[in-house]
């Protein structure tokens, strides 16, 4: 059983989406990889790999995030007098002190009244930080939460690393969270292990093994993969296995408190490792492969946190602005961390993607 | 053991295998096959079984072995 959280008159009211303008395709980096070209094209296949969407050198998080939120501010989607919070989940901070969140409220030129956060969290990021989100609006003086999912890991990943590199996106999403009149219950389930914290890694540039030149001298693994210390390096098996042993059931215990059934869930939005693990996670879980969309990795790119709300974006569109629906999130992977909400999603002011 | 002879010759690319074939001397050997056959074991066997242990397996019959090991 999972650490249990429930919540009421609280909602999602937009998301925005802000992915980088230049787009890669997996044949552009095949060569890159110590593999032959049949072999390059069975991956794509098997994985779902197409393209994916990377940043140019140089782009950090606050540009992409204060790119989407001045967007909101312009469009008249937001007020700056509005956001009391600011929450930014990522794996890529742009320096160890002060935090990115804070870069952030600088660059915008918010009200003091207001509290900024950095969470250090990945695949889990966005259903951590929604908790948080929801957490924070307990409180009467919070009026929105803006939750940001922004990572740039495509910088940290080996191009020779066919493991991570044709799967590896960047993005930036920004979710407004309120409270709603409406009294709907929020039920959500978090879980993490600790043991398993270094399936996914980024080993060197912290204080435990700074950057030296000697952590970015690359190295061959067994499978033929290039890739340094300061790179990002994971475990493939070790998640696979935890995905498809811990989320099943996670999923049935959240459906259990929520009081519903399986197919009462119109769209499960799971985070997107890969397409195979997940289809293999439908499978498993006896669900259609059309509720749970697994699109966003051959279409962008993993994105890590980024990933749910893409999806939010990408596949509901529109469709969120006038339906509701009721959904299941759920976030997974790094930490360990296995994490799912389940939850009313719609009647949105704003759920597009746009570019930086 | 019938039935999973054909189903690894099919991860693997060949026409037929035997128990005793090495799997490392199969040509479609490499990363993306040793996750099909730890899918496959999740899968259609219900069964765990890591990078480390599938190195550990020599032949298909030691294969079998491991995931009739779990099951």
């Amino acid at each position: 059983m999972g650490l249990r959280f429930t919540f009421q008159n609280k909602r999602i009211s937009g998301v925005l989406t802000v992915l980088p303008k230049r787009e890669v395709a997996f044949e552009e980096e095949m060569g890159n990889y110590n593999f032959s070209a049949a072999k390059s094209m069975k991956l794509k296949l098997a994985m779902g790999y197409n393209k994916h969407r990377i940043v140019d050198e140089g782009t950090n998080v606050s540009d992409m995030c204060v790119h989407g939120i001045e967007h909101l501010l312009n469009e008249g989607l937001l007020r700056k007098e509005d956001i009391s919070a600011l929450v930014l989940v990522t794996q890529s901070p742009e320096h160890f002190m002060p935090p990115t969140s804070n870069i952030i409220h600088g660059k915008l030129g918010l009200n003091t009244n207001i509290l900024c956060m950095d969470i250090n969290q990945g695949c889990a990021g966005f259903v951590i930080g929604l908790l948080q989100s929801y957490m924070l609006l307990e409180q009467p003086s919070i009026k929105k939460v803006l939750l940001m999912n922004a990572d740039v890991l495509s910088r940290k990943v080996s191009k020779r690393d066919r493991n991570s590199n044709p799967l590896i996106g960047d993005a930036a999403c920004i979710t407004v969270v309120e409270r709603s009149v409406d009294a709907c219950v929020i039920n959500a389930i978090a879980n993490m292990d600790g043991r398993g914290a270094y399936a996914l890694q980024i080993p060197a540039g912290g204080f435990k093994m700074p950057s030296t030149p000697a952590t970015a001298e690359m190295k061959e693994d067994e499978s033929g993969n290039f890739r340094s210390l300061d790179n990002l390096v994971m475990k493939g098996d070790e998640v696979f296995n935890f995905v498809q042993t811990e989320i099943p059931p996670m999923i049935e215990e959240l459906l259990k408190i929520s009081g519903k059934a399986a197919n009462d869930i119109d769209y499960y939005l799971f985070h997107q490792p890969n397409k195979f693990m997940l289809n293999k996670l439908a499978d498993k879980m006896g669900i259609p492969r059309e509720k749970m969309p697994s699109n966003i990795v051959e279409n962008f790119g993993n994105a890590s946190g980024a990933s749910i709300p893409t999806n939010i974006s990408f596949n509901l569109g529109d469709n969120a602005l006038a339906n509701i629906y009721n959904v299941c999130l759920s976030g997974f992977g790094l930490g360990l961390t296995w994490t799912a909400v389940e939850q009313q999603l719609g009647n949105l002011s704003f759920n597009k993607i746009v570019y930086y | 053991m019938e039935k999973f002879l054909e189903q690894m010759a099919e991860i693997l690319e060949e026409d037929t295998v035997s128990p005793a074939d090495v799997l490392m001397d199969f040509e479609a050997w490499d990363s993306l096959t040793r996750l099909s056959i730890i899918a496959f074991a999740s899968e259609t066997c219900g069964v765990t079984i890591s990078a480390a242990e599938l190195k550990n397996a020599e032949t298909i019959e030691a294969l079998y072995k491991l995931i009739e090991g779990k099951k």
